[in-house]
């Protein structure tokens, strides 16, 4: 890394911006803003500032539609609008997705449309958290906000996340580094652990590396939660971990005064998937029979935790949401964009703030070609590759305002630091307006004549 | 303009001392009025009860740890399931319903307002968000400080001046309505998996008592003179024996002088959800009710006012800021835990739970609750809560009247469905208090308004709001002791719920949707003592808080459309 | 005997997007005719369409219950879901492979699938009989998400391959797998039994409080939540008894679990071989248990 001389050509500073990068959700940047754009950052990591910084890159700035020899055709705002809006009326199994990196201002918006005409609604956590959210339907969810980690926590361990890279700030602001109110002396007054098949940048500065074998998570945490229950272990190596080491670290743990877990993608998508999380859940639990533990799942977007937390107080479910018969139901392989795509049913995808072009197995990107694609988003992708209709939307936390939640459930305002490009428009607008054409061209789908009570409540009516 | 009249209604409005006359309502727009012109529309509500729309004064309905019950409970979300309709969105949820859910039962069972009863104040935009979500009712939610590090510095020092401007500042910061206080110094225990056992057990580190922070609370509460006093979830919640630690909170607050300025409630402090504070013995084995201790208490001392947290026997979920009580609550039933802990300021903890009649400990808290509904006299001193949902949901409030309605009902439960325990643990059988449509009144409404101290509901006064319910039931015509069912069915569904003047449940369907208000206190005067406390504490928050101070408050776009409540210096 | 009312679907035309048919269900549709079929719209996606576009309905005889119907679907069924959803009573015969959810929730009856069955199969059974003649996905006989009791009775005959996490939460019921199983099997299960013929890769039992699984053939890897408990001979769960010699582990102990683990004795010898050579009687295991 080469070194570079501070920006001092701006016209003014917005501080205590968010960030629009990761989990993290960082609310002590400053932008330096000339000329309407933001020139440098101060305080984000690498990966945030270079985000706020080069929002112009590919950037996509004109509606957009495809035409009959397969090119994208700039085109005003009504007739992209109307294209779209078209596309979603006719279609029998509509699915939205994204959502994760726009606010929960147009997460409502969307919601509406989705109710509306009866579509599913899903997030990125699909393709990333979902085992998580999962693990904690079945085992529970002891979390902490990350303020308390800086200021209780004494044992820190990493399990198949490499923060330093995923969210470099991760360990400077909230986790390792930082200096809490019980934790003077910053990093000297915290064990770090980092669980991880590889010996990732995380590892390298952490005091301990439990390099176990891939896929050999689900046999690890057993192993650990017997050991807490008193048990000898039979094997003396389990998943690549001699027994002795394992004996330690559940000393280790049991001795911490307040221990917490983060855990990342190399844990929900190994072999056993969302059970690999449930144990490491279970064994959390265990631990607070000694100490206080807690866990929190390293989400990436800075808003994936928001669609959850969004779904869940809108319609209670937190994501993979079908609307399709009027009623709201959420199954796991049957409601999730992949399966639904794999299976090749959606007739209609809309996708906002997310990439499914780069993110989504080949299969799934093989149906997304064959039917029509609504694409809102700020960057030419993957997806736009996709799209049979591209919608410019707007930078939120830093060409609009909005709210968004921290991956520990914190609700923070991100709020508006420059103007969007004069042709683009705000997520929340577009979803709106799609919203109030669809409702012109199709009558709403599915409506039960009168209120029927789910004989499940049991009332006495 | 509008105007309506409700004909020939058999009217019970206890703030107004109204006892089942029959009479007509009239409102005008959203207000109550006295008279209207020859064109009001007329509603005919003959023989009919008539009402103020209910008044919750302690359920869950909206903040983080609803959702978090929400998001990992989904086999509770899809129990209720049902289909859109032109009016109403899908619903889901049985215990934890989602929030649009929530405002459509809650207006079903013509209900007005209910009050949030723990908003964490890092994360009081989510809660606002959540209240904005839920339509129909009105929703103040109380801030928690009983845990608060800020606080528990201030009670520690003596420094009551301090707290009330801290108080004060965090009302507005939170956009809150009142002092919440759960388990108070316990979940600051349990940021380190410990618990305070007793009133005058410290805090790790902070070495201060529960009786010191609840003191100094309850000082600075009275100081201020909010419409609302202390509300408070005592120590020991759900611990066998923990009948001492009750009483000696209550006692403990019974010096403190009621502030001139708080001139509709009568109590200095709000207990909530007595009927868990209420068990003796020594463990589950030995335990047994202290409700007539308990009672007895409330009977003799004004300066108190309770809610009872009534068991429903339901499949629910609990949640509460008293976490420690929560992990206990876990290792007995080994079912999904979840914890989550907020810096700085509070803990909560989610299970769930399932209330049987065959099981002997919820049989007990089943008698407990309907044992303190029935010796508590006055009913201006108890309401009637479920704790929604930590005892049962809200949507059983109908069931419970049914059963404070009706002995005959009781009897029966007693001999043929419940535990043997109710004869042997708790005095329940031997009770044949049965309440009157004008107590019930009051237990849902007359009372509740008057301890939050609400100037414009809870009774059919010309002037207040125009939240009115009227119910499918004549008085006249049925003997509540007998039709137990009748009872429960007529209170169900309204008939008519109005709220400020639109009606939202027509023949007991809903057929409008309204927005719902957050309504929170604004005290005035004390602007410079509260700058100084701010100041004297951005160090400390700067440095410790994983928030920026600019990010901490609720800012207003969060709150649109409030009722502000102004309180003078 | 009562006469059969037979209800055939011959397929016409299939659907990309899933035909959703828990509403044809014995329970719903015992006393329909034929014009009653034509009048009937199928959910499909957020829209319904004739059901008589899909299939050619044949009705033949008359029913005066849901258990005198016999309902046989002829055709692609691979876009066709919630087959026998929620059945009580009745007899469901598919000639071809079956999408999600077949007989889950179902309380009696039986369904017949000559062919594989996608995931979620008998999902939270309470009674009933599902046999499935070839490879089931995930979650046979598994719970609802987050519900932790799961299938609560009835059994379930999968003919050939089961998937991951097959009997998840299993509260009841017996599940036989005929051929292999894949991971997970019956984790969180607090009852019931799980019979596997064929092999099984990894990790069965995972966090089982109670009840009982049977591997017939070999078993890749075992948790370290297991403790051997010694060899035993036609071990029995609740009246069923299975012939021959038995490795018997107890566990998941990470959670107290005292669920049953049962390994084919000859097919799992090298499990042994950790405690020492083995003779003919596993003497060896013996000495190892009294240490």
């Amino acid at each position: 890394m080469t070194y570079e001389p501070p920006i001092t050509d701006y016209d003014y500073i917005v501080e205590n911006c968010t960030c629009a990068f990761c989990g993290c959700n960082c609310d002590d940047l400053d932008y330096l803003v000339k000329d309407g754009h933001v020139v440098a950052v101060r305080h984000a990591c690498r990966l945030g500032a270079s985000k706020i910084m080069e929002d112009m890159d590919q950037r996509l700035l004109v509606p957009m539609i495809r035409d009959e020899n397969g090119e994208l055709m700039e085109v005003d705002w009504d007739t992209a609008l109307d294209k779209a809006a078209e596309y979603i009326a006719n279609s029998i199994r509509p699915v939205f997705y994204g959502w994760s990196e726009t606010s929960t201002e147009c997460m409502k918006e969307g919601l509406a449309l989705g109710e509306y005409i009866g579509a599913v609604l899903d997030n990125q956590a699909t393709i990333c958290h979902g085992p998580s959210l999962q693990a904690v339907q079945n085992a529970g969810y002891p979390i902490q906000t990350l303020g308390e980690v800086q200021n209780r926590a004494d044992m820190i361990a990493y399990s198949g996340s490499n923060a330093m890279n995923s969210h470099p700030r991760h360990m400077a602001r909230y986790a390792v580094f930082c200096r809490g109110y019980f934790r003077q002396r910053g990093r000297f007054d915290r064990t770090v652990v980092t669980m991880d098949p590889k010996f990732s940048d995380t590892a390298k500065c952490s005091d301990k590396w439990i390099g176990f074998e891939q896929n050999g998570d689900y046999g690890f945490y057993n192993a650990i939660r017997a050991v807490l229950r008193g048990k000898e272990l039979y094997q003396d190596v389990i998943s690549g971990i001699p027994k002795e080491d394992i004996y330690e670290l559940a000393e280790e743990m049991k001795n911490a005064e307040f221990g917490v877990l983060f855990f990342g993608l190399g844990l929900t998508h190994t072999l056993s998937k969302q059970r690999n999380i449930d144990i490491a859940i279970k064994m959390v639990q265990d631990l607070n029979k000694y100490s206080k533990w807690g866990l929190t799942p390293m989400r990436g977007h800075f808003n994936v935790n928001g669609f959850n937390i969004f779904m869940a107080f809108e319609t209670g479910f937190a994501f993979g949401v079908d609307f399709a018969r009027g009623t709201t139901r959420y199954m796991m392989g049957e409601t999730n964009t992949i399966d639904l795509l794999v299976r090749k049913e959606p007739d209609c995808f809309m996708v906002i703030a997310a990439d499914p072009g780069a993110h989504f197995p080949n299969g799934a990107n093989q149906h997304l070609a064959d039917i029509p694609v609504i694409q809102i988003d700020i960057h030419w992708g993957p997806s736009t590759e996709l799209a049979d209709v591209v919608l410019p939307g707007s930078f939120i936390g830093v060409e609009c305002d909005g709210t968004s939640y921290r991956m520990d459930g914190v609700p923070i305002y991100m709020k508006k630091a420059i103007d969007k490009p004069e042709t683009c428009r705000d997520d929340e607008w577009i979803v709106r307006e799609l919203k109030e054409r669809v409702m012109k061209l199709r009558e709403e789908p599915n409506v039960a004549p009168k209120y029927v009570p789910n004989s499940n409540l049991d009332l006495a009516m | 303009m509008m105007e309506y009249i409700l004909k020939n209604g058999i009217v019970y409005d206890p703030a107004n001392g109204i006892n089942g006359e029959k009479k007509d309502v009239m409102f005008k727009d959203d207000i109550i009025v006295d008279e209207v012109s020859a064109d009001a529309k007329v509603i005919d509500v003959t023989d009919k009860i008539v009402m103020p729309a209910g008044v919750d004064p302690h359920a869950h309905v909206a903040g983080p740890k609803l959702v978090v019950g929400r998001l990992y409970r989904p086999e509770d979300s899809r129990m209720g399931v049902s289909q859109k309709t032109k009016v109403l969105r899908s619903e889901s949820g049985f215990s934890i319903p989602s929030c649009p859910t929530t405002g459509y039962r809650y207006s079903r069972m013509g209900y007005g307002t209910v009050v949030e009863a723990a908003m964490p104040p890092l994360e009081a935009k989510h809660t606002h968000e959540e209240i904005a979500t839920i339509p129909n009712i009105d929703i103040p939610a109380l801030p928690l400080f009983g845990n608060n590090w800020f606080v528990m510095e201030y009670a520690k020092d003596k420094n009551i001046e301090d707290l009330a401007a801290f108080i004060s500042s965090w009302l507005k910061i939170s956009k809150g309505y009142g002092v919440k206080i759960v388990n108070p110094c316990g979940s600051e225990a349990w940021g380190w998996g410990m618990n305070v056992h007793g009133y005058d057990d410290k805090a790790p580190y902070f070495d201060v008592t529960s009786r010191e922070v609840v003191m100094a609370l309850a000082e600075a509460n009275e100081m201020l003179g909010l419409p609302h006093s202390i509300h408070i979830h005592p120590n020991d919640l759900g611990h066998p024996g923990n009948v001492p630690t009750t009483l000696e909170t209550l006692d403990s607050v019974k010096n403190i002088k009621k502030s001139s300025k708080a001139t509709i409630r009568d109590q200095v402090m709000h207990v909530t959800h007595l009927q868990f504070h209420s068990y003796t013995g020594n463990s589950w084995k030995d335990a047994g009710s202290g409700a007539v201790e308990v009672a007895d208490y409330i009977n003799k001392h004004d300066h108190i006012t309770c809610d009872v947290g009534q068991v429903t026997f339901d499949e629910t979920t609990t949640m509460t800021a008293d976490a420690p009580m929560e992990y206990d609550l876990f290792k007995l039933s080994g079912l999904k835990w979840t914890n989550k802990d907020i810096e700085c300021e509070t803990a909560a903890g989610i299970i769930p739970c399932i209330y049987s009649k065959k099981s002997p400990v919820s049989t007990l808290q089943w008698g407990i609750g309907l044992e303190l509904f029935l010796l508590i006299n006055d009913p201006w001193k108890v309401c009637l809560t479920t704790d929604h949902p930590n005892a049962g949901p809200f949507m059983r409030y109908p069931r419970i009247i049914s059963w404070l309605m009706s002995n005959e009902k009781r009897q029966d439960m007693c001999e043929n469905e419940v535990h043997k325990w109710i004869y042997k643990r708790t005095t329940l059988p031997t009770i044949e208090r049965e309440y009157d449509f004008y107590e019930i009144a009051t237990i849902t409404r007359a009372a509740p308004a008057k301890i939050y101290g609400f100037e414009d509901r809870g009774a059919l006064t010309p002037g207040y709001k125009a939240d009115i319910a009227v119910y499918d039931i004549n008085p006249n015509d049925i003997d509540p002791s007998k039709q137990a069912l009748d009872i429960e069915k007529g209170f169900t569904v309204a008939d008519y719920t109005i709220k400020d003047g639109q009606i939202l449940v027509k023949d007991k369907e809903i057929v409008k949707v309204k927005e719902s208000q957050n309504i929170w206190v604004n005290v005035k005067g004390w602007e410079r003592q509260e700058q100084k406390v701010i100041d004297n504490i951005m160090p400390f928050f700067t440095q410790y808080y994983s928030v920026k101070w600019e990010n901490y408050p609720v800012q207003d776009h969060y709150v649109s459309n409030p009722i502000r409540v102004d309180v003078e210096k | 005997m009562f006469s059969l009312k037979t209800i055939t679907f011959d397929q016409i035309k299939t659907s990309s997007i899933a035909l959703e048919m828990d509403e044809v269900i014995p329970d719903e549709i015992y006393s329909w005719t034929e014009a009653d079929f034509a009048k009937y719209e199928v959910p499909i996606g957020n829209s319904r369409f004739p059901i008589t576009d899909f299939f050619d309905i044949t009705v033949e005889g008359e029913a005066e219950g849901p258990n005198e119907v016999k309902m046989i679907f002829n055709g692609d069924l691979n876009r066709v879901k919630y087959i026998g959803c929620k059945m009580s009573a009745g007899e469901i015969i598919c000639n071809s492979s079956v999408d999600l959810h077949v007989g889950a929730e179902m309380s009696g009856g039986s369904i017949l699938v000559n062919g594989d069955a996608a995931a979620h199969a008998g999902r939270e059974m309470s009674g009933g009989y599902l046999e499935i003649t070839g490879n089931t996905k995930e979650f046979t006989g598994a719970s609802y998400i987050g519900e932790w009791r799961g299938m609560t009775g009835g059994e379930i005959v999968v003919g050939g391959n089961a998937g991951k996490q097959c009997g998840e939460c299993l509260t009841g019921g017996k599940i036989h797998v005929k051929g292999n199983c894949d991971i997970l099997a019956g984790i969180h299960m607090t009852k019931g039994i799980i019979e596997i013929d064929g092999d099984v890769n990894r990790w069965p039992g995972g966090q089982m409080k109670n009840g009982t699984i049977v591997i017939h053939g070999f078993l890749g890897r075992l948790l370290e939540g297991f403790v051997l408990e010694g060899v035993v001979e036609d071990p029995e769960d609740s009246g069923v008894v299975f012939p021959g010699k038995y490795i018997k582990y107890t566990g998941d102990i990470g959670l107290n679990g005292k669920g049953s683990l049962y390994l084919d004795a000859e097919a799992n010898k090298e499990k042994l071989s950790t405690y020492g050579e083995l003779d003919d009687d596993y003497t060896s295991i013996r000495e190892y248990r009294n240490l």
